[in-house]
């Protein structure tokens, strides 16, 4: 060929082709053999695309799936293990007997039940003082059931124990390890909130993997619960025949709920929920990654496509000259599907290797860092490491034999004689509209390029394009991501300066809970006139965890947060999904996060509690959380005030006019606020969220890789066209064409595939997104408001639709110069 | 005529890898205005020579001057636009661009120059008619016979009025009234004072058309003849190329 070899690392590539081909069955020593592996040592570049694209492809796929079980694995396999309730309901001993609720086991669509089992909700909790170190600290609140077997290990909900034992006495108690301090282990937890205040040693830490109850007595323990004031309830839990999804949930619930007299269903909590705790927002990767498995799946179909039927396009000769040594068009087809399948097995070997290497940081990342229960295993299941590569390497072979069918099947004569690729004619008429075009010679030549083999400038156009849908739907995510960012930490993290009790400055955020007595509160009335006087101060509103807690909560997990507070926020942009904010007393706004876990919307009413004291409260609003992980209710100071409960106003965040110094503001207003209590504190940004830095950086990896494969893509197709037309090239060249006119040309030659990939991508790309990032919300239990959604603005679409020019140029720019520097004098001698 | 000669190749010696060279040691001087038949065995080396005068290749020692351009020391680009100044190809296989038209062909040149679209078509008509193929300007060249071919090439090779025309075995491919018809266009261009060069295996071509015969053996100068009684033809129509010896 004409063409000057490109450079390579080509001891190294070919030491792992032989390698390989050694393997390969087709690639026996023989004649057969021989040629395969000369084909594929000729068409090196060709083959190291292949390789690469599956590498891309394997690493991709190994990363997607091995998250998916990672993070679904731990869950799954103990819901199965310990055979977890589908749905844990609690019954008001009120309005239903025991019989009556056991008798809900013959409800429509259960399989299995257990129950009824006593069970007292959301008791708050208190450490005693056995445990100097956390002495009196608040606890959170505790759902505390009891069952004639704690350790079974037959039956629903098999409880696990993790330390100690189980509780054997009146006193003693076991609990979610997650549930209690661990150095306090031993000591005792107190029930605060009720009267008789009785207090239990924690023997034992011990879980439900549903969270069916997070306290768990012997029978005489829970009565001695009750005996101080603790309202006792039935708690039946079911596995059903249908329960995959929230809907089937739902209805079995109502199946449930028609079998007992109305109003007797108290709550119920689905598996679903606890297991939205377990993954975590690992799970959040999932959708991310299916698409983007998807997308390189394709991408590399699109790949091996190109290559083998580009080498077949060119190979017809040594097609013809093969068969008329005797080759079998089976064996003809053989040997150039194992073209493709040695360079492909190296990179789906490489690939799987990458892909488990890799998986140790994102997995660790995504599992462990997001508090994914059991992510003591951050690597890929040994079946997704064997599953991947096979599946990769079938549907590499299927691909690869399409082309490679036709080869086989091709006339000999036909092949011989024909010698090169025929022209298409379409070509002609291209080049005859591309000659009008106001453009330089040199381009309008290449513009009409692709016409003359529109096959190939399809393919090639779907690799970009697929390029392209990467590029769109990685940018809108990461968008997305940092828009999601940006909302999360609005809100309570709005400020210029923080004002918070004195005693509480340079102590741990939360250090004795919100309950404990010793936990310093502002005088809201006071620090707010007092901040209105500060010359500079532009906006301030005060707020603070009220330690009260929602009746009807799931239990385990997050515990729901009553938000009090005073002033107005509007300018910290804090996000409404539906509703309004709340303007009059009792009205009260749910976190997102909570009112899709409980299933809350506007116009329904909650009730809190806080020490006893429960205060009803009307829904008119739902917000998009800002406080991250957290379950939140707002509701203003004065409607805790108005109905006897006691808000807290644990801080206020102050907005400074934009001329105002903040070091010279707090000097000034520490004079006012010293007296109050209260100190300033400088609003220090608190770091990324890391779920957002790693899903940037998998995000990043994943796209470069796309990006990479469709321009190797374009690579391979305009190394094989620039051989094609190596004599035409070397016609340019007689004619004066110079080494910039040729680059000029090649490069044209592939723009105007890259520009209409680019224009269909993009919108491809923007619906790939559209799909993937709701279910990606929902996965962490979010509802994400327009401003996360809405990411596609202008100044972003405009770029991302260059993107498929982008592409075809940085694909097209290395043949092309090897174009440039075609060998005129040689090219010319042949016809 | 001035006194510089148009082509001065001064010890030009092309190897290539392996095997004895492919021209060694060529010294020779062509005057504007002559037609110049290079004769020899298949292999001696007449395709390199026309290569190096061309820019195509270059000389592994030795001087390449053309019309006072050191071609073996132009850059890639720098014989580019040498080329497409100064010199016309014409080949034995046409070596015409398939999915252009004839009009089109005719142009490139002159676009790849940067002429505008509108004077480089009418350049290329007004060729294409003095050549007589005016009528296929639209058609696209396997359309054409050989000979109709070449006369395209010819016109093609013309189009930026070059210093010298270079032709391989410009009938090699052709039957023998396809050959007379591109005899007779040669005789006429150099009638015009066009400098030619002719590589060829026919004797006859090369009796008609040059007044000088360079015979080429194992890459070296074997002989160097001036014929007699060959004269040029009638007058074209219409000035096709630059007058003999125009200063460049
Ligand atoms: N690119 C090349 N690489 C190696 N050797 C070459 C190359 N081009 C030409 N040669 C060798 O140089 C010598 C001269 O070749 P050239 O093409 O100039 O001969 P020619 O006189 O034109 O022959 P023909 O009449 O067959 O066209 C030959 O031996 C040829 O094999
Ligand atoms: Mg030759």
């Amino acid at each position: 060929m004409t063409l000057r070899k490109p450079p390579m690392p080509r001891r190294l590539f070919e030491v792992g082709v032989h390698a390989v081909a050694r393997l390969l069955p087709a690639a026996s020593p023989s004649a057969l053999g021989k040629v395969v592996r000369s084909g594929v040592g000729r068409r090196r570049l060709q083959s190291l695309v292949m390789a690469l694209t599956t590498f891309a492809t394997v690493t991709t796929a190994m990363l997607s799936l091995g998250l998916l079980t990672a993070v679904q694995a731990p869950f799954e396999h103990a819901f199965g293990a310990r055979n977890g309730a589908h749905l844990a309901i609690q019954f008001s001993s009120s309005k239903v007997t025991a019989a009556q609720a056991a008798a809900t086991a013959h409800a429509a669509g259960v399989t299995e039940a257990a129950g009824p089992y006593p069970i007292a909700a959301a008791l708050d909790t208190t450490i005693g003082t056995d445990c100097a170190e956390r002495a009196g600290s608040d606890n959170g609140p505790i759902t505390v059931s009891t069952r004639p077997d704690l350790g079974s290990t037959s039956g629903m909900d098999q409880l696990a124990l993790t330390r100690g034992h189980w509780p054997t006495g009146p006193g003693e108690i076991a609990l979610p390890s997650q549930d209690f301090a661990a150095d306090c282990f031993g000591d005792s937890v107190v029930f605060s909130s009720l009267p008789g205040k009785p207090s239990f040693k924690v023997v034992g830490f011990a879980d439900s993997v549903t969270n069916s109850a997070t306290g768990f007595l012997t029978a005489d323990g829970f009565a001695r619960l009750t005996a101080a004031g603790a309202k006792s309830d039935e708690q039946m839990l079911y596995r059903f025949a249908k329960a995959g999804t929230n809907a089937d949930i739902a209805t079995d619930k109502q199946a449930v709920a028609a079998a007992v007299p109305a109003g007797a269903v108290e709550s119920g909590q689905s598996y679903l929920i606890a297991e939205q705790q377990a993954t975590g927002n690992a799970k959040a990767y999932v959708p991310f990654l299916i698409g983007f498995g998807i997308l390189g799946l394709f991408m590399s179909v699109l790949i091996i496509s190109i290559v083998v039927s580009g080498a077949v396009a060119s190979g017809i000769r040594r097609i013809g000259i093969l068969k008329s040594l005797g080759f079998t068009p089976a064996q003809v087809a053989r040997a150039y599907t194992a073209q493709a399948m040695i360079p492909a097995t190296l990179g789906l070997v490489l690939g799987t290797v990458f892909g488990n290497l890799l998986a140790v940081p994102i997995l660790g990342g995504a599992t462990q860092q997001l508090g994914a229960a059991g992510a003591a295993s951050a690597t890929i299941p040994l079946w997704v490491s064997a599953v991947v590569p096979l599946g990769t390497l079938l549907i590499v072979g299927v691909t690869a034999l399409i082309p490679a069918l036709r080869a086989g099947r091709m006339p000999t004569v036909r092949a011989l004689v024909v010698g090169r690729a025929p022209k298409a004619g379409g070509g002609q008429r291209a080049q005859r509209l591309a000659s009008r075009l106001p453009l330089p010679r040199a381009m309008s030549l290449g513009l009409a390029q692709p016409f003359a083999r529109p096959a190939r400038t399809v393919l090639v156009g779907a690799a970009v394009l697929f390029g392209v849908v990467s590029v769109t739907f990685a940018v809108g995510l990461e968008t997305g991501f940092n828009r999601y960012l940006d909302a999360s930490t609005s809100g309570f993290n709005v400020a210029s300066e923080f004002v918070e009790p004195t005693a509480d400055v340079g102590v741990p955020w939360g250090r004795y809970g919100p309950n404990d007595p010793r936990d310093p509160h502002l005088d809201a009335d006071k620090v707010a006139a007092a901040l209105a006087e500060i010359e500079g101060t532009k906006a301030a509103f005060g707020w603070g965890d009220s330690g009260a807690t929602m009746v009807g909560a799931p239990p385990g997990g997050e515990t729901p947060e009553v938000f009090t507070t005073t002033g107005d926020f509007s300018w910290t942009g804090m996000e409404l999904l539906s509703g309004r904010w709340y303007s009059a007393p009792g009205e009260a706004v749910v976190g997102d996060k909570l009112a899709s876990a409980v299933g809350i919307h506007v116009g329904d009413d909650l009730t809190v509690v806080q020490q006893n004291k429960q205060l009803p409260l009307k829904v008119v609003g739902i917000n998009f959380d800002t406080n991250v992980g957290d379950y939140t209710v707002m509701t203003d100071a004065a409607t805790f005030t108005a109905a006897g409960l006691t808000p807290h106003i644990d801080q206020f965040n102050v907005e400074l006019a934009s001329n105002v110094n903040g070091a010279e503001w707090s000097t000034s207003a520490a004079a006012a606020l010293t007296p109050l209590n209260a100190s300033v504190q400088p609003n220090s940004d608190g770091g990324k969220n890391i779920v957002v830095l790693t899903m940037g950086a998998l995000v990043a990896t994943l796209t470069l890789m796309m990006m990479a494969v469709a321009a190797l893509g374009v690579l391979s197709t305009v190394v094989q066209d620039t051989r094609e037309r190596a004599h035409d090239l070397g016609i340019f060249k007689a004619l004066g064409m110079t080494p910039k006119q040729t680059i000029a040309m090649v490069l044209t030659s592939v723009s105007l595939t890259g520009l209409v990939a680019g224009l269909i991508g993009v919108p491809l790309g923007v619906a790939v997104e559209k799909a993937t990032l709701t279910p990606m919300g929902n996965a962490i239990g979010r509802h994400l408001p327009p401003s996360v959604t809405h990411t596609y603005t202008a100044g972003l679409l405009i770029p991302l639709l260059a993107g498929g020019i982008v592409i075809a140029l940085l694909g097209a720019l290395l043949p092309a110069g090897w174009a440039a520097r075609t060998r005129t004098a040689t090219a010319l001698r042949t016809e | 005529m001035t006194n510089a000669p148009m082509i001065a190749l001064q010890d030009a010696t092309k190897k290539y890898d392996e095997g004895p060279p492919a021209l060694a040691g060529v010294t020779l001087s062509v005057a504007a205005g002559e037609c110049v038949a290079i004769l020899g065995h298949s292999g001696s080396g007449k395709s390199t020579l026309l290569n190096l005068i061309a820019g195509l290749d270059k000389p592994s020692s030795g001087t390449v001057t053309v019309d006072g351009t050191r071609v073996d020391q132009l850059g890639e680009a720098g014989s580019a636009k040498y080329r497409r100044a100064s010199i016309g190809l014409v080949f034995q296989f046409f070596n015409l661009l398939d999915d252009l038209t004839v009009l089109d062909n005719v142009m490139v040149p002159a676009q790849l120059a940067g002429m505008g679209k509108a004077e480089a078509k009418r350049r290329a008509v007004e060729l294409l008619g003095s050549l007589d193929i005016d009528r296929h300007a639209k058609a696209y060249p396997q359309r054409l016979s050989g000979g109709q071919r070449q006369r395209v090439a010819v016109a093609r090779a013309l189009m930026n009025r070059p210093a010298l025309l270079l032709a391989d075995e410009p009938t090699g491919a052709l039957d023998s009234s396809s050959a007379e018809d591109v005899r007779r266009l040669l005789l006429d261009l150099n009638a015009e004072g066009q400098t030619i060069l002719l590589v060829t295996h026919d004797i006859q071509l090369a009796a008609d058309t040059a007044r000088r015969t360079i015979e080429l053996v194992d890459g070296a100068v074997e002989r160097d003849v001036v014929n007699h009684g060959s004269g040029a033809g009638p007058a074209a129509r219409t000035p096709l190329t630059r007058p003999a010896g125009e200063a460049r």
